[in-house]
């Protein structure tokens, strides 16, 4: 008999501790739904799991082809467009597409959840790790761009993790925030999928910063995920490093809204579940 | 030691008519400080406790709270008020295959459950085999859950469940899955369970199963303990016509 395992419900809950613990605990769970997330989506089609790659691809070549055609930028960096374009979908779609599916993970969950005891952050964590997932799948095109059009690959592509790693946090904090939201109100995820796009616009991902007017400035600056698009862009063909308060933004921002989204999900949690 | 202990657990839902739809009308409630929080308690004060090897059954008429209890000793629902212990890894028969996925195989669906029921997934692709046998499901272990009759579902989740080898079962109204030969089948492997140790509440209207299964019987209504004792006393004096 396994007696390891006590649950008691006057058990005080730490927050953040509390999350660890539980997701090194569910570390299997939290694997299988990462792989599922990524696998399900393709199960009835033909091509199955080669769609995870060829999906960013044949994206890419859509938007080449109508921002090739439609806008062209001189972006800095002396690199041809589409190196700039893509590296900035991605992480913007890296961002928006982990925020949703973070923000409806326990929504969607609550068939499971109000059956099976299961911490709910487990869901939460594995939507935003399945989209870090497809982003570091979407690099291998990017990639291969960048050798084709003969950009190179700078030794920092090693550090790209960096950047990708606090975007994970920003993305699970924000997530936990909505998701614990959306329990209560279901408009939340709607609004979530305006805001993101908005926020998407606000940052250079197709227009180079020299084209936004002066007085606007502050305002792309204020936005967290110029920084990380900044330092990503950096890392991934301009083989430099980005400004130093980039990186004081990007971390900053990244700690405080995890522990923002812990905090508000350590306060609801016990609703949860009766809500749903 | 118990396996279970329940001190005056109470669980309060708030019901759906008091919870604002939209955040505009939950923003104009709050500014007239006019949220309403009528609370329904499902549960109230509710106390037992269970030894490794008992079984407790649970009688009372719809709406008295059972399948709440259920949840609460599953874990799914922490209690409002009181409190709960539960010592060892619990398998709740609540809806059998709540956690399955349509879209994915039958092989792979018992992996996922068995690990949102706590063990690892390595230790559950040993398994498969042994399951998919005791299910009767070995040739349709590659075909699509979404393809499975409801019973086929209900075997192959029931199947996991007992698998698991827990130390706490919390069996909500399920063991009238499949023909009479799978019940006897079921009842037998629950039967396995309880010998080697397992603790059982199990909610029933099956008065028959219930006096001749339980050590112990809690007779609910309307969320309260009407009575707990001895299996032929509490369901005759709840079978008695008030």
């Amino acid at each position: 008999m396994t007696s390891t395992y006590v649950y008691d419900s006057d058990q005080p809950r730490r927050p953040l501790a509390t999350e660890l613990t539980n997701l090194w605990a569910y570390r299997g769970l939290l694997k299988l739904l990462v792989t599922r997330d990524l696998t399900v989506r393709y199960k009835r089609s033909t091509l199955g799991v080669w769609w995870t790659l060829l999906n960013p691809l044949l994206t890419m070549t859509v938007l080449w082809i109508v921002f090739s055609q439609f806008f062209r930028f001189d972006v800095p960096g002396d690199v041809p467009y589409i190196v700039y374009l893509l590296s900035g979908i991605l992480l913007i779609t890296f961002f928006s597409q982990g925020v949703i599916a973070t923000g409806s993970s326990i929504v969607n969950s609550a068939s499971v959840l109000s059956k099976v005891y299961v911490p709910a952050e487990v869901f939460s964590v594995a939507a935003s790790v399945a989209a870090l997932v497809n982003f570091a799948i979407s690099l291998v095109p990017l990639l291969a761009i960048q050798l084709i059009v003969g950009v190179g690959i700078p030794w920092t592509v090693l550090l790209v993790p960096i950047p990708a790693f606090f975007l994970l946090m920003l993305v699970a904090g924000l997530g936990l925030l909505i998701a614990s939201a959306a329990v209560y109100f279901y408009d939340v995820l709607d609004l979530t999928a305006v805001l993101t796009q908005l926020v998407g616009y606000l940052t250079p991902t197709f227009y180079p910063i020299s084209i936004v007017p002066e007085r606007f400035l502050p305002l792309i600056y204020a936005n967290p995920l110029y920084s990380y698009l900044a330092i990503f862009r950096g890392f991934m063909y301009e083989g430099v490093f980005a400004p130093t308060w980039t990186f004081v933004m990007m971390i900053g921002s990244a700690v405080i809204v995890l522990l923002l989204g812990v905090w508000v999900f350590t306060r609801s949690w016990k609703n949860l579940v009766v809500v749903l | 030691m118990s396996a279970v202990e329940a001190a005056d657990v109470s669980l309060a839902y708030r019901l759906t008519r008091d919870r604002a739809g939209t955040m505009k009308e939950f923003a104009i409630n709050f500014l007239k400080r006019n949220v309403k929080r009528e609370e329904f308690w499902a549960v109230r004060d509710v106390s037992f406790s269970l030894n490794p090897g008992e079984v407790l059954g649970v009688i009372g008429p719809n709406g008295a709270g059972k399948s709440t209890l259920m949840k609460m000793v599953a874990r799914v629902l922490p209690p409002t008020e009181g409190r709960m212990v539960v010592r060892g890894v619990v398998a709740p028969m609540i809806e059998l295959g709540a956690g399955f996925n349509q879209e994915m195989s039958a092989y792979d669906n018992i992996v996922l459950y068995g690990t949102l029921l706590g063990r690892t997934p390595s230790h559950m692709r040993d398994r498969v085999d042994a399951i998919s046998e005791w299910a009767e499901l070995t040739d349709f272990i590659d075909v699509p859950i979404r393809s499975y009759s409801s019973g086929m579902m209900a075997r192959l989740g029931f199947a996991v469940a007992t698998d698991i080898e827990p130390d706490v079962l919390v069996v909500d109204e399920v063991l009238s899955v499949g023909d009479t030969a799978f019940q006897e089948k079921s009842k037998a492997r629950i039967q396995y369970l309880i010998d080697t140790g397992a603790a059982v509440l199990f909610v029933s209207h099956d008065l028959a199963t219930v006096k001749q299964m339980s050590n112990r019987v809690l007779w609910l209504d309307h969320g309260r303990m009407v009575m707990v004792g001895d299996p032929d006393e509490v369901v005759d004096a709840y079978a008695r016509p008030a």
